[in-house]
């Protein structure tokens, strides 16, 4: 009995682990075919995604031939090719009709400006808001030598709401000697800023100086331009410019004249290094006044005449010289440090009191990522119209860029009067440049 | 006064006389500007021998963003040919050939060669709006970095200077065939070398790297950039590294010019590695020219992704 007991015992034991063994088998085979079937599924997976990579790349190929085909047919069909620089891209958008490809870019920039200030003599108010300015661009080449640029200004100011020829100048390209050409009204060349459109400045407003000088927007006029870089076996950097403009501009040429302002504007240019250069200006204008000369009548009234002659020819000079150093520093940052100087030589006081006015300013800008740059200007002027007095002004800034197409600027502006006699004036203005459309500015 | 003025004109057109571009250019070698130092490294394989080329864009700075400088006016002004990559990568070509006054690109553009022809584009826009950021309007103009794309433009500029200069098209065609066999090559190697890495999930900073990663089976699964052109913002860069966490992505690459705050950043958080590849040529002392430059890049990648 007990034999048997042990017997059956045995089997059930032998059976039991031979169950178990079989059990613990199957389970690793199922685990490995489990491991298999997922590496399968991950190359397969693998697969998939290259081929529709191909697919898609296959796609592109496939439009780009018949874009191709197209073409031989338009060519067969007696069509020429233009040979251009400004080519055709390969798989030019579908959107645009042959007709829209010949209209000119056009683009749209607005500069809405918030001013807070201490001044009476603020012609805007102490605070207010208002659109600054609002430009509308238009250029396109004209013809295989020429093109035409032009901006219309419109702005929204309290006392004069109206609309500007800011510039339409027609260039022409290929003359003798590798002269450039522009005729229309143009910014004229004069130092660094004059050239600047307000909603590319650094700053909300134009340094004291130009505004002084030249105007609250700087100079610009009808006129002539020719301009050449001149080739030289140095390759040093070497342009010239001449202009003749219109009389009668800025704040220094005012009056009534018959006779043109003349200026030249010389520039060279210096790489430092790999990423920084050095570029120097020199203007010269010269041209002259004819102001009306007040007449007290003897019953109390006052008669204005122009002077026929007694004027000095080209009386008023005015002399500029500019330094710019521009450092590109790692991960797109950037240094500019830009400094201009202006002085007169003026040959009459019938208009503004001080014969030798002269200022300057220095400005750093330091734009340190893609969404912010901030710098500070100073400014010194003995101006027109006060003799011996000086005005000094400090302009800190911050910007934020919300992209290149939309920026934010704060900016404060401490400004100690010339005469000495009026308080500091400080202002906080805020300005918007916003941008769409085509916009492309000239190279500097 | 008068006297003086007439002295001025007089001397400002004597020495734009005496300084012609012929009289300046009779023992001079042949001058040619590429707006790229990729486009530039790619000429100098054909005609390093007798050009002088000059490229006007710096590979440490965005493409995007150039500003051509008095001297690179100078260069397209005296050059005889000019290399561009087409399309609207270079928002500044036609200001700098306007500026320039260089009839030969302007007037007639014969001695111009547009680098893209040819060039299988992607991303091309259905429709235009600054709402998608920076968008190119011609398709993404970042092709030079596909080293397939690169045989293309090699054989246009190739061809483009064989136009030019008939006299040389044999020498140029023969020097094309031979950079191409080389670059054909490498790209067997790179391909060998990448294959393991394909389908890996990756984050770029700008949308310069789609030719390259569908070159090399990388698969991009969102920039740094919201939209192209439009820095980073903080609740972009939160949904881009929730995405990163459930992609698995293990890379990050940035161009040398953007900065390197935001890319450490989602790093830091997903356990990524950022690196930095060129988009052109010359960016790194030891990306002297194309193919060093593509071998540079894989290198990277392959130590980022091995480790």
């Amino acid at each position: 009995m007990r034999k048997k007991s042990i017997f059956i015992s045995l089997l059930f034991l032998i059976f039991s682990a031979q169950h178990a063994f079989a059990s613990e088998i199957s389970l690793q085979t199922l685990q490995e075919q489990i491991g298999s079937l997922a590496n399968l599924v991950k190359d397969l997976q693998g697969t998939v995604q290259h081929q529709s990579q191909l697919i898609e790349s296959q796609n592109v190929k496939i439009q780009f031939l018949e874009k191709k085909s197209e073409e031989r047919t338009i060519s067969a069909k007696g069509f020429q090719q233009p040979v251009s620089s400004l080519s055709e891209p390969v798989n030019a958008p579908k959107t645009a009709g042959l007709s829209q490809g010949f209209n000119p870019d056009i683009g749209f920039v607005t500069s809405i400006q918030a001013n807070s200030t201490q001044s009476r003599e603020d012609a805007d108010g102490k605070d207010t808001i208002a659109l600054k300015e609002a430009e509308l661009s238009i250029s396109q080449y004209v013809d295989p030598y020429s093109r035409l640029d032009g901006i219309i200004s419109f702005n929204d100011n309290l006392e004069r709401q109206n609309v500007d020829v800011e510039e339409v100048y027609y260039t022409h390209w290929g003359l003798p000697a590798g002269f450039i050409g522009q005729i229309g009204k143009f910014r004229s060349k004069i130092g660094k800023a004059n050239l600047l459109h307000s909603h590319q400045l650094d700053t909300v407003d134009y340094p004291l100086v130009i505004r002084n000088f030249f105007g609250d927007e700087g100079l610009a006029s009808s006129g002539a331009r020719l301009q050449n870089s001149i080739p030289n076996p140095w390759d040093i950097p070497l342009e010239v410019t001449g202009e003749i403009l219109r009389g009668n501009n800025g704040n220094s040429f005012s009056g009534i004249s018959r006779r043109p302002i003349f200026n030249t504007h010389v520039k060279t240019f210096f790489e430092m290094s790999k990423d920084s250069n050095l570029e120097f200006g020199w203007t010269t204008l010269f041209g002259d006044e004819n102001p009306a000369i007040n007449i007290f009548n003897g019953d109390g009234t006052t008669t204005r005449e122009i002077p026929e002659a007694g004027q000095n020819k080209y009386g008023v000079k005015v002399f500029g010289g500019d330094a710019t150093f521009n450092w590109y520093l790692p991960e797109g940052k950037t240094l500019k440090f830009q400094n201009e100087v202006y002085f007169q030589n003026r040959a009459t006081e019938t208009r503004h009191a001080n014969r030798n006015p002269w200022g300057l300013y220095s400005l750093v800008d330091y734009r340190f990522s893609r969404r912010f740059s901030t710098g500070i200007r100073y400014d010194f002027l003995e101006p027109l119209d006060v003799n011996a007095h000086e005005t000094n002004a400090i302009s800190p800034y911050f910007t934020f860029w919300q992209s290149e197409f939309a920026d934010f600027r704060l900016q404060y502006s401490y400004t100690r009067p010339a005469g000495g006699a009026e308080e500091p004036n400080h202002e906080v203005f805020l300005k918007a440049n916003i941008l769409i459309g085509a916009h492309k500015h000239p190279v500097q | 006064m008068k006297t003086k003025l007439r002295f001025l004109c007089f001397g400002i057109l004597l020495s734009s006389i005496l300084f012609s571009e012929n009289v300046a250019l009779a023992a001079e070698k042949t001058r040619m500007v590429a707006t790229t130092s990729t486009l530039a490294s790619m000429v100098r394989e054909l005609a390093g021998d007798w050009a002088d080329i000059h490229y006007i864009a710096s590979p440490s700075q965005n493409i995007h963003f150039i500003q051509p400088t008095p001297k690179d006016v100078l260069k397209v002004k005296k050059a005889n040919v000019f290399v561009h990559q087409g399309l609207d990568l270079e928002a500044w070509r036609d200001p700098l050939l306007v500026a320039s006054g260089n009839s030969l690109f302007l007037s007639q553009g014969s001695h111009s060669i547009d680098a893209s022809k040819g060039v299988p584009l992607i991303e091309i826009p259905a429709s235009l709006s600054r709402v998608q950021g920076d968008i190119h309007a011609y398709g993404n103009p970042h092709y030079a970095i596909d080293p397939e794309n690169a045989k293309i433009m090699m054989g246009t500029i190739a061809d483009g200077l064989s136009r030019i200069f008939p006299e040389s098209a044999s020498e140029f065609a023969k020097k094309s065939e031979l950079w191409i066999s080389r670059l054909d090559q490498k790209i067997k190697d790179w391909n060998a070398r990448m294959a393991p890495f394909r389908g890996f999930p990756i984050v770029t900073y700008h949308r310069s790297w789609p030719y390259f990663a569908n070159r090399f089976g990388l698969v991009i699964v969102g920039e740094l950039e919201p939209k192209p052109g439009i820095p980073p913002t903080p609740q972009h860069l939160s949904e881009l590294m929730k995405t990163m966490k459930e992609k698995n992505v293990k890379l990050v690459i940035k161009e040398v010019f953007n900065e390197s705050s935001s890319a450490e950043k989602v790093a830091k958080v997903t356990g990524a590695r950022v690196v930095t590849l060129n988009q052109d040529v010359d960016e790194d002392k030891e990306t002297a020219d194309y193919i060093a430059m593509i071998e540079h890049n894989i290198q990277l990648i392959e130590k980022a992704l091995k480790t």
